[in-house]
């Protein structure tokens, strides 16, 4: 009895598992605080959905706003890569990318779309990318796509 | 006397533009201090290590400072830890006091950011020498412990024990590496995924996206509405500032800043509950308890020394353990392994030159930025006012610099910025917290190979209980903030139970 209870404190650890061992201890443990979680939650959430008072989306969410954002962020991502793949070792995968990317999310995030404010959204879409772009590339040797 | 050499005019130049940039970036609701160093970090790749940490420090000591203008003009508190300098200020404020609000703030501001800096240069060496003599076991314990004191202060325990092992989890993705004594396979990702987590996801993307792109979404969501309280900032129609109004008021500020201090020393747990610790603690003490609330001076000191006193105190874990003490520090440790130094018990020993540096420069900071604030303002109000639309594009387009260069020129690293930026804001809506999940991402590398190496040298599990006196003294800490933080959870279930 006395081995037993010494056996179950001694670890031996496989060099060629080891990887696994500390992943394992720690996927365990989020599997059993999970269940706990799900278990004292599922009821209280499920009723609280039922009845309207847990929405996934904040109240009156802006689900056109929401929804471009999500889209316009990886297409800037993949423009950027993409121009940079055309035109390497200038940065301008960055510069042409961002100058319509934020162009387009001032314009999405305007709520006023006046003469003046159209004219700031532009000036700033040209200016805002292109003073990045020279300071940090140029000036601070900072790797742009 | 050494490090006086390396003090050039960028130096102080550069501690002082962290210092306004920063104040910019607090005084915009909704921008933090951890963005707006995790923004202006791609300035530091190319600086010297002592400019690009002056650059850094001034960013943070700005950026928690910047809070208290749209918490005194719009009663938005403009980072987390500036929630109560509204309760006071806001009311001053509507009376037509905002620039005396806004100066008693600057003024606890200055105080309690001095204040943690010295608690910082005499305590950092000693709790550092203190550390070196710890084991595999006891640094497990040591990121166990604040590991434990992170969840335990969450507001749900269970959640945030799950939020911090999920963080730690995501930073055991890639490969088990050799020069931390693994094998070098991979673990926790399919095949195809081995060319992009060979080395597991980059430290600052995650972090740029947690923080900086999951805002922008969440606002997004949220119609990225302008404020519309410009017409209420209103200065100086009201009494004027005058430093008789501190009259009465340094037991209070000295209070406070130790609070702020102590809290911020505690890895995870950030300014509001420095500030609420401290503003309550007044209210306690006050004489004048029921007028809190309705525009006292006392009210806004408490607050803000409190606040700038964690920028010191959440450096010290940082520096004498490796161990963040909030997410701004946490990016930040991010920036000292960009410049090629690795902090912990080690660094101050070793960077001694860099560690004198690093004080000056916050002390810089704290003083540049009582300067520019207590002189200038009436202009820095004015930026509560800049448009949405100019600003967030414009973040967007900083963190993807930063991402992208962070490894000089990694596409998938700005992949990782949207990949968490989504996640952070799901997790918001699922319960799963973020500062837990960023402290277990940063620490679960260094866990996992303490763990490993204790279990390894050893070969039994009682080593963690019983290595050395230190141990058993940590599990003893251990212990306390899990009974502790149960005993808080508890009062506070009974409290709301009372008040309903």
């Amino acid at each position: 009895m006395f081995d037993w209870f010494i056996s179950l404190n001694s670890v031996t650890i496989d060099f060629d598992t080891s990887h696994q061992f500390f992943p394992r201890i720690i996927i365990t443990l989020l599997l059993v605080l999970g269940s706990l979680i799900l278990l004292a939650n599922i009821r209280p959430v499920w009723r609280a959905m039922r009845s309207g008072r847990y929405q996934f989306f904040v109240r009156n969410a802006d689900f056109f706003r929401l929804l471009v954002t999500l889209v316009l962020i990886p297409v800037y991502f993949w423009s950027m890569d993409a121009i940079g793949e055309e035109l390497p070792n200038m940065g301008l995968g960055f510069l042409l990318a961002s100058i319509p990317f934020v162009f387009l999310m001032s314009m999405l995030y305007c709520h006023e779309r006046t003469r003046r404010n159209v004219t700031i959204i532009t000036a700033n879409a040209v200016i805002a990318p292109t003073v990045v772009w020279g300071v940090l590339y140029h000036l601070f040797l900072v790797s742009m796509p | 006397m050494e490090f006086l050499e390396l003090l050039s005019p960028a130096f102080f130049l550069l501690a002082a533009a962290g210092a306004i940039i920063g104040i910019v970036f607090g005084a915009i609701p909704g921008m933090t201090a951890t963005m707006a160093v995790a923004v202006c970090l791609p300035l530091t790749y190319t600086l010297g290590l002592q400019e690009g940490l002056a650059l850094l420090l001034g960013l943070y000591v700005g950026g928690i400072s910047g809070g208290l203008v749209p918490a005194i003009l719009l009663n938005i508190p403009g980072t987390p830890s500036s929630i109560t300098t509204t309760f006071d200020g806001y009311p001053m404020a509507q009376r037509g006091e905002a620039e005396r609000a806004l100066k008693i703030c600057i003024v606890a501001s200055l105080v309690g950011g001095v204040f943690s800096a010295l608690v910082l240069f005499f305590f950092a060496p000693v709790l550092a020498d203190f550390a070196i003599k710890f084991s595999y076991v006891e640094k497990f314990l040591m990121i166990f412990f604040a590991l434990t004191v992170i969840a335990s202060l969450s507001k749900n325990i269970v959640m945030g024990v799950f939020s911090g092992l999920l963080g730690v989890l995501l930073s055991l993705i890639g490969s088990y590496d050799v020069s931390d004594g693994g094998n070098g396979e991979y673990r926790l990702m399919l095949p195809f995924m081995e060319p992009y987590l060979a080395f597991g996801f980059s430290l600052l993307p995650v972090l740029i996206g947690l923080f900086g792109i999951s805002t922008i979404i969440e606002e997004a969501e949220k119609g990225a509405k302008e404020s519309s309280q410009e017409d209420k900032v209103n200065l100086t129609k009201g009494k004027p500032f005058r430093f008789s109004v501190f009259k009465g008021q340094v037991g209070n500020l000295l209070r406070s800043s130790s609070i702020g201090t102590f809290i911020g020393m505690l890895p995870g747990i950030g300014g509001s509950a420095a500030s609420i610790l401290a503003y309550t603690q007044q209210k306690n003490l006050s004489k004048q308890p029921h007028k809190m609330g309705t525009g006292e001076p006392e009210g806004l000191v408490a607050s803000e020394s409190a606040n700038n006193g964690l920028t010191g105190g959440a450096l010290i874990p940082l520096l004498s353990l490796g161990i963040p003490g909030d997410s701004t520090t946490a990016v930040l440790i991010g920036a000292f392994t960009l410049q090629g130094l690795q902090v912990g018990p080690l660094f101050i020993g070793e960077n001694i030159d860099t560690w004198y540096s690093m004080i000056t420069a916050l002390m810089f900071a704290n003083v540049v930025m009582f300067v520019v604030m207590f002189y200038a303002i009436r202009y820095i109000a004015k930026v509560v006012l800049i448009p949405k639309f100019i600003l967030y594009p414009i973040i967007v387009m900083m963190c993807t610099v930063g991402a992208y260069a962070i490894n000089y020129g990694i596409m998938f690293d700005v992949w990782t910025l949207f990949i968490f930026g989504v996640a952070g804001w799901i997790f918001t809506k699922i319960g799963i917290e973020v500062a837990p999940l960023v402290i277990g991402f940063i620490l679960g590398g260094s866990a996992e190979v303490y763990f490993v190496k204790s279990l390894e040298s050893y070969g039994e599990y009682t080593v963690l209980f019983t290595k050395s006196p230190i141990a058993m003294v940590l599990w003893g800490l251990i212990v306390l903030s899990i009974v502790v933080s149960f005993m808080i959870h508890k009062k506070s279930k009974q409290h709301s139970g009372e008040s309903k």
